[in-house]
């Protein structure tokens, strides 16, 4: 069988490539596309977002990649081999897929739903049973608890993180995730988002990540497809690039009219050039505390709140280490407005 | 005219005792080998109409038509080709559970939800694996729903088979008897345990359901010997 059998978290993530597809509906004048000639390259170990509002062939796009879905033209190549030549259940055993409605089965525990695609490529029972926990643990759910539930008895965002664990299953090297966190609160959200975010920087997966929601997109991205009504790509950049330069009204419009406050919260206080805090003595006794690590768009919303120009960077010992200001923070967005490049 | 007679001897089920298990087991057998020969016909026909709806249309239109026909007259019908033969038992046993089970299996097939599929395709089943491990085990409680129907009322049918014919032995038999020798005892033996057996089959096979399918949310709605009660009201036994 395939090199996934393996399932060892070194295996090299695989680059997609997306070669002029189309796809239509119908034959005809009376047909639709849903695709329109979309080429994109994805570097492996990236997560590369797709947005656009709803119907614009971000679901499309993604089932052409496992082949659930044909081209009508165009090819999709994985590795540099093209995914139409490849044996068909092999291929799809390879990619981790999270459906956009979840889709579990509902005749099988938490357990066996997570075990799919290793009980599928003949692993051991002890194997699987310990992936299974491993997982399970990893998105939030308690193994001990959850793993012997079917999932008529789960909440909805439950049901979405067992389906983000199944497609983790066989650590694929390729993962598709349509809208995986669609079903769950802003809190929880968040917090899968963070996870998510930390395992994919130890495993580095070549990943394609569905959500028509931009601060998602954002936030989860190395780069961003935007696509429009008609399925045709509207700008295809890092988060950064597309936020500094909307390539059309539509890519503005959809990025939104928060797009300044958007590019900050991909900086960090500590990309900055501190000054020193020696400069503004005293600090105002209502000056908020920040550390490196917090993004700019959130310690400008705590100076503005404060209603104070300048607030304290500390370090994770407490001792004050230097000063940030308003204007240290619109500059910085002005900088990267005329061209430098945006830490992204 | 059986009011001469006490309504239940129950000396006479005493020295009977052997002679009616044996019509009670003649009776169970003949409702299990048509229920088995529908079963794996009906199975067989809507495998080969699952997912042609134009194949499955006319089935159960034509199931629907058999299922109207009077049972003591289809029984008539085929005396003169069959003869008093267990094939003129069982054809007719066999025919009526075809549009309950075709029904139910069908539903079964089609129960499988669109996403779950796609889930079952994306995540690299084969076309028989997802047959075998996906789609058959979620129409399990719509299979057995219908088999629970089916069993109960060819239960009831078999008295009307047994009516007709002695050969067959079977619990109808005392009805003829007790009726023809105004000994009511009979009679009321003869249909309590028919009664009985419909609602002990029901039973075992909502116990079946709960095992092959225990993640199924509605077969803790459906009590044991509520296909019983249903099939009570169906016209088919006349
Ligand atoms: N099987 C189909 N037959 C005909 N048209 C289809 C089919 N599947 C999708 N479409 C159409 O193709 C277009 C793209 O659909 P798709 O599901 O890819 O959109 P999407 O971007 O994922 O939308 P959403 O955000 O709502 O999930 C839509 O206009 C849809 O109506
Ligand atoms: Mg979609």
């Amino acid at each position: 069988m395939s090199a996934v059998a393996t399932g060892t978290p070194t295996r090299a993530a695989a680059g997609i490539t997306l070669e002029h597809v189309t796809r239509r509906y119908g034959a005809g004048p009376g047909g639709r596309i849903a695709v329109d000639d979309l080429s994109l390259e994805i570097p492996a170990g990236q997560v590369c977002v797709l947005v656009g509002p709803s119907g614009c062939g971000k679901t499309t796009t993604l089932k052409m990649i496992n082949r659930l879905i044909a081209p009508t033209s165009g090819r999709v190549l994985i590795d540099g081999v093209d995914a139409a030549s490849r044996h068909l259940v092999d291929l799809r055993r390879s990619i981790g897929y999270v459906i956009q409605h979840v889709g579990l089965f509902p005749h099988l525990t938490v357990a066996e739903n997570v075990a799919t695609v290793p009980r599928l490529l003949g692993w051991s029972p002890a194997r699987q049973r310990e992936r299974t926990d491993e997982l399970l643990a990893l998105v939030g759910l308690d193994p001990a608890v959850d793993r012997d539930r079917y999932p008529a008895r789960l909440s909805g965002g439950e049901r979405q993180r067992v389906g983000v664990a199944r497609a983790l299953a066989a650590d694929p090297p390729v993962l598709l995730m349509d809208e995986p966190f669609g079903a769950v609160d802003p809190i929880v959200r968040a917090r899968l988002q963070d996870e998510f975010l930390r395992l994919q920087e130890g495993l580095a997966r070549t990943i394609v990540f569905v959500t028509h929601d931009i601060d998602e997109a954002i936030k989860v991205g190395d780069c961003i497809a935007v696509l429009g009504v008609g399925g045709r790509l509207a700008q295809f950049g890092s988060p950064a690039e597309i936020l500094a330069a909307p390539a059309s009204d539509f890519v503005a419009r959809f990025v939104g009219a928060d797009r300044g406050l958007k590019r900050l919260s991909l900086r960090l206080v500590g990309d900055l050039d501190l000054r020193a805090a020696s400069e503004v003595r005293p600090l105002p006794p209502m000056a908020p505390m920040l550390d490196r690590s917090t993004s700019l768009k959130d310690a400008l919303s705590m100076l503005l709140d404060a209603g104070v120009q300048a607030g304290a960077v500390v370090d994770d010992a407490g001792a004050v280490t230097g000063l940030v200001t308003i204007d240290m923070i619109a500059a910085s967005l002005r900088r990267s407005a005329e061209g430098a490049p945006d830490a992204g | 005219m059986l009011a001469d007679q006490p309504l239940l001897d129950l000396g006479w089920i005493g020295a009977h005792a052997g002679d009616i298990a044996l019509r009670t087991l003649q009776h169970l057998g003949l409702g299990a080998m048509a229920l088995a020969v529908g079963f794996a016909v009906a199975f067989a026909l809507a495998m080969m109409a699952a997912g042609r709806p134009r194949l499955l249309a006319p089935l159960i239109t034509g199931a629907g038509v058999v299922y109207t026909i009077p049972s003591l007259a289809l029984f008539a019908a085929l005396v003169p080709f069959t003869g008093l033969s267990l094939l003129t038992a069982e054809i007719p046993l066999v025919l009526y559970t075809q549009l309950v089970l075709i029904r139910g299996i069908s539903a079964g097939f089609a129960a499988a939800p669109p996403e779950v599929l796609e889930a079952a395709d994306g995540l690299g089943y084969t076309r028989r694996q997802r047959f075998l491990a996906v789609e058959l085990p979620i129409a399990i409680p719509l299979i057995v729903a219908a088999v629970r129907l089916a069993s109960v009322s060819t239960i009831g049918l078999v008295m009307v088979v047994t009516l007709i014919g002695n050969n067959f032995g079977g619990l109808g038999l005392y009805i003829k008897e007790g009726i023809a020798s105004f000994f009511p005892t009979k009679v009321y033996v003869g249909a309590a345990l028919s009664v009985s057996l419909a609602l002990a089959s029901d039973f075992a096979l909502a116990r079946l359901e709960r095992r092959l399918a225990p993640w199924a949310e509605s077969h803790r709605d459906v009590q044991p010997g509520a296909s019983a009660a249903l099939a009570g009201l169906d016209p088919i036994g006349a």
